[in-house]
């Protein structure tokens, strides 16, 4: 079985208006030590997907169904008698546990040394009353009880890793640049050895050159370490070399998925094509460049059918009445369209 | 032609004036979102009414001599065995003082001078602060560090101590109050706060822009950065209408303010005469009740509209 | 930080010189001068009059008496009081100085300390009823009209309930055997220390627990044997030493209530801006990241979202202290407590301007220092200021 696996996952938020269908019915899967491009428009839910999986929700969040299944049972260390009455609720399924049902204080026992993340804005996603090693050591003490020499040798070591001076580490956050910090988020992220790392926007707000290295560090590490990283950015150009297959959001839905390569040279929903071709490539075939018209639509009240409906060119009667479902169109690739594009 | 060109195109204080009615309409929404802020709001109006109440009612159905605020005498209720201070009646809606004069009418007649005094007070200062702040922002340099200093004096200035010193050696009234309180709040922490605001609002391309196109230091300083300041000037407003009103209220207990009536002298009135201990307290409550619940009422109304301003002119506030 | 508490240090003696001058100035512009003020006082003839004009230097032209007000208040010289005639005016602001303070301190501690923990539960739990009442009575505790509010809490609990004295400091039977080699202020001096000390024990103890140890449970332990052990000597002090402690049980005993009102008339702005604060913190990406590093809720709440919220309600303790030193002089004359502010409004009232004027410098200079101390715990609470 996989290392995770997402089925069905809904989310909703509560608000004044109603509510906002933010995640609708995604499913997903990730195999250890593979790394997963999400992408869509701000605003298409992939990083509500993020926190719902850590269960990082703000209160007006509700999950609405579905499942997430994650390779941890062993990082929980339940008690026999407990394992077992977890395995009849479901909630356990051989090494699988249910994140979603998960009681609170065991999903503490998941976040971070399981799954961690890297922020949006991972700028501010350090504190900044606190000095960069009393971060990650704090991390560490939580999850393995080790002594505080200990655990600072240990941040000098994955200073090392990501490229960062040891010498610094007790340094505050403030006095860091911005690569410097992302690279210090980085480290922290790894500092409980999770086999997960959820990488949200790792880069904005970098320069180009910045951006690319430290995206190539957490590839290597990822390799190096055998670990899983989702990767979440709106620009699909950034992750797709890092990137071993890309799933393609869209209004809170999963729209497209599938191998790299498969999606940039055959993309089959209209939307990823639309995508595609609003970037420019540089080893690719010449192409004109075009922007995909009209507005990501009001998830309050979304579009009936196929969500993307209104702006797709290919949109027929059906697409406005029933909702497309996850087709195979190849090894691993999946698409959910009506009219799916033939090239 | 003329006709024409008007059915064109709109005049520009036409179209300016739309904009603002928009501007003023989806403000509205925001504000009434805030449940807080609409208490506040009634509670002023509540205010703006018993105020206004008091000329009509003294120009109808009431007689000078009986209910003046500060000069008036009941004598009917000494005629009719009664005692000043009477309790609640129909003729005396809170009843009457030791001296014999209507409850009701000070607390009108007082509710005219607290707006009065708050909102002088407040726009002395907002208009003060916001030309400071601008200023500041503005040149930089030593503009701004000398009024910063003189903020940071202003800020530390314990305004009730410094005005009772001042009692001292000048004849306080009303006027002369609203305008002390004003400067004193205009140099001091609003200047602190707009400054930061107005900071912000420089680094805009649009200020670069109108520099580049050979605009003077004054035209960039009153079209473009302070009614960009205003919104939040105005938010301050409310804050110190509620320092001011309390302020005069503490002084006028103490007497040190030469003015003929206010709530905070109605309950200092209370407290000489020794209504306000022992069993008195309860027997007659509305020499101070009504005036001291009306201080507290009036200051967190405006405080009520000022948080539910801080919504809509800070956006991080904004529910999702 | 050196270089930081220097220019701090060289601000606040600059604000302070500002702040000395516009006395001067609004001293200096008032109709008249002081040998006026007693025009109509037909028990001083006008030669005493300019006997005093001489002496206060008013015959002099302006900047010459501006250098000597500041050379006096430099040396303390603040001349001497016209209703406790001679004795000088530093003296009086002498006695009454360490009066105040002990208010002034026991509140503010208090109600900084209880205002930081409601706000940030109740900004923790945001909604439910808790947070609505809290709200509410924070604001109008903020609003409440202080000489009202004070005469309440007088008829409440002197009069209603007869648990507490009605006013004053001291109760003159108590003190008579002692009155000859004691005087209260000795007794205030005791209180000042003891209690100062106790508060600095305990703040270091908390700040040694917090650095040292790991273990939520090692930090509590310590921390409560700390809190019990001084109160516990506090407490022997208090019951057990004779006349001190007896004398020192009375004055605090009359400062429960004013303290009381003055906890209560600044709980209610500071809880509402650290909830305001604290709703702000949440937001953050640290301290979402704070919850993914699977730290128990209340480490996240309070080592990560209340530590940051606590650093704009530090600034506004600044912005603020003016308000506070205010809310003294009224709790002060409605609690008959005779500090600072009550000898400023009775010496306004009387019109012995000397004192009024020397009063009003020093509750200036003390909000001053109060303020210092408020910059340097906010460049202590954050790095950013620290370190540059």
């Amino acid at each position: 079985m996989n290392l995770l696996e997402v089925r069905d996952l809904t989310m909703h938020y509560r608000t004044k208006k109603g509510d906002v269908s933010a995640v609708d019915r995604v499913s997903l899967t990730l195999k250890q030590g593979e790394a997963l491009g999400l992408v869509g428009e701000s605003g298409c839910g992939k990083s509500s997907l993020a926190i719902t999986l850590l269960r990082l929700l703000p209160e007006n969040a509700q999950i609405r169904g579905g499942h997430v299944f994650y390779r941890c049972k062993d990082l929980l260390k339940l008690p026999e008698e407990e394992a077992r009455w977890y395995e009849r609720a479901g909630v356990i399924k051989e090494d699988h546990v249910d994140l979603l049902k998960l009681p609170e204080r065991h999903m503490r026992k998941v976040r971070w040394k399981g799954i961690s993340m890297v922020f949006q804005a991972a700028m501010n996603s350090l504190n900044p009353v606190y000095r960069v090693s009393e971060q990650i050591v704090e991390a560490m003490q939580t999850h393995n009880g080790v002594g505080t020499p200990e655990a600072r040798k240990r941040v000098a070591e994955l200073f090392e890793l990501v490229g960062l001076n040891p010498n610094r580490m007790d340094q505050y956050p403030h006095e860091y640049s911005g690569g410097m910090r992302q690279r210090a988020v980085i480290a922290m992220a790894l500092a409980c050895d999770p086999s997960l790392i959820i990488a949200d926007e790792p880069t904005t707000a970098l320069d180009v050159i910045v951006q690319d290295r430290i995206l190539n560090k957490l590839d290597e590490i990822r390799h190096q370490l055998n670990m899983s990283v989702i990767y979440i950015s709106h620009d699909i150009a950034v992750i797709a070399e890092v990137s071993d297959k890309v799933g393609i959001m869209y209004a809170g839905k999963l729209v497209e998925m599938g191998p790299t390569e498969v999606i940039f040279k055959r993309p089959r929903h209209p939307y990823t094509a639309a995508l595609m071709s609003a970037f420019p490539s540089i080893r690719g075939e010449k192409h004109e460049l075009t922007i995909v018209p009209g507005e990501p639509p009001n998830l309050l009240q979304p579009p009936s059918g196929c969500r993307f409906h209104p702006r797709c060119p290919h949109a027929t009667a059906i697409c406005q009445e029933q909702v497309p479902q996850l087709q195979p169109f190849g090894e691993e690739h999946y698409a959910a369209c009506w009219n799916p594009v033939q090239r | 032609m003329a006709a024409i060109a008007q059915r064109h195109y709109e005049a520009p204080w036409r179209a300016k004036l739309r904009l603002f009615l928009r501007g003023l309409s989806i403000n509205w929404e925001l504000f009434k979102e805030s449940r807080v802020g609409l208490i506040g709001l009634a509670i002023i109006v509540f205010y703006g009414l018993l105020s206004l109440s008091y000329p009509i009612l003294m120009a109808t159905i009431w007689d000078h001599e009986i209910y003046n605020p500060v000069s008036g005498y009941d004598p009917v209720v000494v005629q009719q065995g009664g005692q000043h201070p009477a309790p609640p009646s129909a003729r005396h809606w809170l009843g009457t003082d030791q001296h014999g004069r209507d409850v009701f009418s000070q607390l009108a007649y007082s509710a005219r001078s607290e707006f009065f005094l708050g909102v002088m007070a407040a726009l002395i200062t907002v208009i003060i602060g916001t030309l400071i702040a601008a200023a500041s922002a503005y040149y930089g340099g030593f503009v701004d560090t000398f009024f910063m200093r003189v903020a940071d004096v202003a800020v530390l200035f314990p305004v009730i101590a410094f005005l009772i010193v001042l009692s001292a050696m000048f004849d306080l009234t009303l006027y002369s109050l609203a305008v002390v309180l004003g400067l004193i709040y205009g140099f001091g922490s609003i200047t602190i706060v707009l400054k930061s605001q107005a900071l912000t609002i420089k680094v805009k391309p649009y200020i670069e822009a109108a520099k580049v196109s050979g605009g003077s230091s004054f035209h960039i300083i009153f079209t473009h950065i302070i009614p960009n300041l205003l919104p939040l000037s105005f938010l301050y407003m409310m804050f110190n209408v509620t320092n001011a009103i309390f302020t005069e209220a503490v002084l006028s207990f103490f007497g040190l303010i030469n003015i003929q009536m206010s709530w905070g002298m109605m309950v200092e009135l209370a407290n000489i005469g020794g209504y306000l201990t022992g069993e008195a307290v309860t027997r007659y409550w509305w020499l101070f009740f009504p005036a001291a619940t009306s201080i507290t009422a009036l200051c967190a109304a405006f405080y009520f509209v000022g948080r539910g301003m801080d919504e809509i002119v800070n956006p991080r506030l904004r529910k999702i | 930080m050196r270089k930081y508490v220097i220019k701090r240090v060289a601000q606040i003696l600059l604000t302070l010189y500002i702040y000395v001058t516009i006395v001067f100035i609004i001293v200096a512009a008032q109709p008249g001068d002081i040998s006026q003020v007693y025009i109509s006082n037909p028990r001083i003839p006008q030669e005493a009059r300019d006997a005093l004009k001489q002496r206060l230097g008013l015959d002099q032209p302006l900047h010459i008496q501006y250098v000597n007000y500041l050379k006096n208040i430099v040396t303390g010289n603040l001349g001497l009081s016209f209703t406790n005639y001679p004795q000088p005016v530093w003296e009086i602001i002498k006695e009454r100085l360490p009066r105040t303070l002990a208010l002034f301190l026991t509140a503010t501690i208090i109600y900084y300390a209880l205002a930081f923990q409601l706000g940030k539960l109740i900004a923790w739990r945001r909604g439910g009823v808790v947070d609505y009442s809290a709200t509410v009575s924070g604001v109008v505790l903020w609003t409440v009209y202080t000489p009202w509010f004070g005469l309440l809490l007088i008829w409440i609990f002197a009069f209603q309930l007869g648990w507490l004295p009605i006013g004053k400091f001291i109760d003159p039977l108590k003190w008579r055997p002692f009155i000859k080699y004691i005087s209260p202020n000795d007794v205030f001096n005791y209180i000042l220390l003891y209690g100062g000390g106790g508060f600095v024990v305990l703040f270091s103890v908390y700040l040694f627990a917090q650095r040292l140890l790991q273990s939520y449970w090692a930090r509590l332990s310590v921390n409560v044997g700390a809190v019990l052990l001084t109160a516990g000597s506090l407490g022997y002090l208090l019951f057990n030493t004779y006349p001190m402690g007896y004398l020192a049980q009375d004055i605090l005993w009359h400062m429960i209530l004013p303290a009381f009102a003055l906890t209560a008339i600044g709980f209610g702005g500071y809880m509402l801006l650290m909830r305001d604060s604290m709703l702000d913190v949440v937001k953050e990406d640290y301290v979402m990241a704070a919850k993914a590093k699977g730290l128990p809720d209340k480490v996240v709440r309070d080592k990560h979202a209340a530590r940051n919220a606590l650093l704009p309600v530090v600034t506004s303790f600044v912005l603020s202290l003016a308000f506070a030193v205010d809310g003294g002089i009224v709790t002060e004359t409605i609690f008959s407590w005779p500090g600072m502010g009550l000898t400023l409004l009775r010496a306004v009232v009387e019109e012995d301007l000397p004192l009024a004027i020397g009063t009003f410098v020093f509750t200036g200079i003390f909000a001053l220092i109060a303020h210092l101390i408020a910059d340097l715990l906010y460049a202590y609470l954050d790095p950013r200021i620290r370190y540059t």
